[in-house]
């Protein structure tokens, strides 16, 4: 029986070594080796979910880079700022996307939800904390053990292709050719404005990493801004206007926040409520590279500026 | 609590411990804790099913005792009937009740007329039709004169609710579990180390084959429209997989659990997809399922005695039981009529009993012949499991009609990483060639034991492990849980 046990427990021990040799070597050479370059001459990086992903067309804006990446939550873009930021030294200006949905609680569901998790957890597992594994086991200790097995998977994968760079799967402009349908719109339900009879849950931890993104770049000595892409008018989590200013001016009233949200667009410039098509995106990029171009960084108000400047269009497209 | 949970993970070696330690030498205690353990182990499902469990348990142990303590042929019957309705009964609310009202609904507004069915909302309590048949195993056997009643109440309930085999068998019998609880247990080192090698290969089978095969099936399954014929023999592919290793991948960590305690289970499979015909795929899979069905139901019936009528009528009820047992479901009946229909030709020509021997056994390689009949075997299980996999009849139907389409002949398209799906098939195929050349053994690396140089051992039981680690899928239920 005791050596029954004895061996065993020995057995246990050998196969815990030799798990954690795979978990964390590769994890540790990975970690060291990976590459996050941009192109050089990008001053201006922007980071957030699919809304600016889809308007920010990086090729029609001068030193500039989208790094947005679909379904992330700060809990990952955190992860990828501090790689970005640390491998290319000439990035002055950090943009992050701040926009109705992202303080929603289904922000939880991005950040520890398998169906993210599985995704976004094996790119950047090697750059996390303690206390960011901390909170997904916590959250999710079931899937966290499959989204680990993934992770190694896929930094064996990088050892044995010898291939460390991070830059294709860290983000993009995405080009929507497709108009708006209003028969997928309605599944997604327009903003119920006028009742106002549902209070939206907010994701504390979305919020947190979002400020903990702002503390790191100021530790780094970027200039950070907030900025809000534009949505249609029937987008659904504007119902939580409210909840979105209160967050803003109590959390990041020093952050200078740049709301695109009125930027006159048609609704044939639309893919879908929450993003823009290529028609759209083109609009807007010109716009903001104009934008950029007068000073829009530097201006004393900001958001007075964009206002008049939208004023400005609109008479101009009119 | 899952057997592949952390929290199982806990539980056993605690259990382990205060079994061969602190309860060791007295079998009294030795039952009585397992018996504590397995209540808790149930509990952790749903407390509240626990009293069920509980009132299956003294049904029929006052029954068994009943019948046993009188010759009187009424007064015994009285109690066999009051036992199985009661179980049936049971079973019929649980699981069956749903189905009926709503099928007599269907069938009624067919004729014209409109009949609210009055469904009950339910829940299906964990292991109830294993547990059943436990306990009506037991109360036939009694009334059939075959054993004696348990007079120990605590041993007889330690046989119906064994923790490893509770929530989906192995199917004990009374005639091969009792006698074990009432034989004092030592700790037979050799024995607890095929133990912790069976739950390892169960374990293998289940989070790394089954439960990535079930992340395609599934996918394939639900949008089965949208794919092309060839997808679709794949989607069912890979639930055969699935079903196959996450049931074996369960029954073999249920044999090695009971193993650690001293304690021998009913083999439930034998390597079922090296069959050479469906007869034999029947005697190799769910195999305490289907001695129950032939001992207590198609022997009863006149087995295979009488005419070529009477076979044909046995067949079909026995395996249309046979699918009704493992759900409320036309697709389950429809999986039962079809495994008849293809068993039928065997049984009427008198070649059911052809290959009672492991394929090839002694060679490495099978026979052209044996191969081709494998593979044609295969194939009909394979169109079997997709009326079992569907949602319903008419689900099944539109995959299969989209099976028999042009779209079969090209080539299979799935929106997932090739690298995945790759490494699936791979290990699909290396999980094939074990089983192959373990298929002479009670399970595929059973044999590893008599490797003479340690090192091997320990190198497959630590790749095994990493391939676990790397390759596990997302952890799903065991699809028998649900029966």
């Amino acid at each position: 029986m005791s050596r029954f046990l004895k061996r065993t427990v020995l057995f246990i021990i050998v196969a815990a070594c030799l798990l954690a040799s795979v978990i964390f070597v590769p994890n540790y050479i990975v970690s060291k080796k990976s590459k996050f370059n941009i192109q050089p001459g990008s001053k201006i990086v922007l980071f957030g979910h699919s809304h600016p992903e889809c308007a920010f067309n990086d090729s029609l804006i001068a030193n500039f880079k989208n790094l947005s990446h679909s379904a992330e939550p700060y809990f990952y873009t955190y992860q990828k700022v501090k790689k970005v930021l640390s491998q290319n030294p000439e990035i002055e200006i950090v943009l992050v996307e701040f926009s109705n949905n992202q303080i929603d609680e289904k922000m939880n569901d991005w950040t520890w939800g398998y169906k993210y998790m599985s995704s976004m957890f094996p790119l950047y597992s090697s750059f996390m904390d303690k206390s960011d594994i901390d909170l997904l086991i916590k959250h999710n200790p079931k899937d966290f053990m499959n989204c680990m097995s993934i992770s190694t998977r896929k930094n064996l994968f990088r050892l044995v292709t010898r291939n460390y760079n991070f830059s294709d799967a860290m983000g993009g402009y995405l080009r929507i050719d497709k108009l708006r349908n209003n028969t997928s719109d309605a599944a997604n339900g327009p903003a119920d404005k006028a009742t106002g009879n549902t209070t939206p849950a907010i994701s504390t931890v979305n919020i947190d990493y979002l400020q903990k993104i702002i503390s790191y770049c100021e530790a780094q000595h970027k200039r950070v801004f907030l900025v809000r892409s534009p949505q249609h008018k029937n987008y659904e989590f504007l119902k939580n206007e409210k909840d979105f200013v209160r967050i803003r001016t109590t959390r990041f009233s020093r952050i200078d926040f740049l709301d695109f949200n009125n930027f006159p667009l048609n609704d044939d410039d639309f893919a879908d409520y929450a993003h823009l098509n290529y028609q759209g995106a083109t609009k807007f990029s010109k716009w903001f590279n104009t934008m950029v171009g007068s000073g829009l960084l530097m201006n004393k108000n900001k958001q007075a500026f964009i206002d008049q400047s939208v004023s400005n269009y609109k008479a101009g497209s009119m | 609590m899952l057997f592949n949970s952390f929290s199982f993970a806990v539980f056993l070696p605690i259990v382990f411990i205060l079994y061969w330690f602190v309860a060791n030498k007295n079998l009294k205690y030795q039952n009585f804790l397992l018996l504590c353990a397995s209540y808790y182990f149930y509990a952790c499902w749903d407390w509240r099913f626990l009293f069920l469990l509980i009132f299956s348990t003294v049904l029929d142990y006052f029954t068994g005792i009943k019948m046993c303590e009188t010759e009187n042929p009424r007064k015994r019957k009285f109690w066999f009937w009051l036992s199985v309705s009661i179980n049936v009964g049971f079973l019929g609310i649980f699981k069956y009740y749903n189905f009926f009202a709503a099928s007599f609904a269907d069938a009624a507004s067919n004729l014209g007329m409109h009949v609210s069915p009055w469904t009950l909302k339910v829940i299906l309590p964990v292991g109830i039709s294993f547990y059943t048949f436990h306990g009506l195993s037991y109360v036939i056997d009694i009334y059939k004169k075959r054993i004696k009643a348990e007079r120990n109440f605590i041993d007889y309930s330690f046989f119906v609710s064994f923790f490893p085999l509770l929530v989906a068998g192995p199917i004990e019998r009374a005639t091969h579990l009792l006698p074990q609880i009432k034989k004092e247990r030592t700790f037979d080192y050799l024995k607890a180390v095929d133990g912790l090698r069976q739950i390892l290969w169960g374990f293998f089978k289940k989070a790394v084959i089954a439960d990535q095969c079930s992340e395609y099936a599934n996918m394939i399954f639900a949008n089965s429209s949208t794919y092309s014929g060839s997808t679709l023999i794949l989607g069912a592919i890979f639930f055969t997989f699935q079903i196959y290793c996450d049931f074996s991948g369960y029954s073999d960590m249920a044999l090695g659990i009971a193993r650690l305690f001293g304690i021998e289970l009913l083999r439930n499979f034998a390597f079922p997809y090296f069959s050479r015909d469906i007869a034999e795929f029947w005697r190799r899979w769910h195999i305490s399922l289907s001695s129950w069905f032939r001992d207590y139901l198609y022997i009863p019936l006149g087995g295979s005695k009488g005419g070529t009528w009477m076979k044909v009528r046995n067949v079909l009820i026995i395996f249309l039981v046979s699918g009704f047992w493992h759900g409320a479901n036309w697709t389950f009946i429809v999986w039962g009529l079809l495994n008849a229909l293809f068993i039928l030709p065997s049984v009427i020509f008198n070649t059911n009993r052809n290959n009672l021997e492991i394929v090839a056994k002694g060679k490495s390689l099978p026979s052209i012949k044996e191969f081709l009949q494998m593979v044609l075997t295969f194939a009909l299980v394979v169109f079997a499991w997709i009326f079992f996999r569907a949602n319903n009849l008419k689900h099944a139907l539109s995959y299969i009609d989209r099976i028999f389409s042009r779209s079969t002949f090209s080539i299979p398209r799935l929106d997932v990483s090739k690298f995945e799906l790759t490494s699936t098939i791979l290990l699909i195929i290396v999980f094939l060639i074990i089983e192959w050349n373990g298929r002479e053994n009670q399970y595929a690396i059973a044999t590893l034991g008599r490797f003479k140089r340690k090192s091997y051992r320990m190198a497959f039981y630590f790749s095994l492990i990493l391939t676990i680690y790397l390759f596990m899928g997302r952890e799903q239920q065991f699809i028998y849980f649900q029966f």
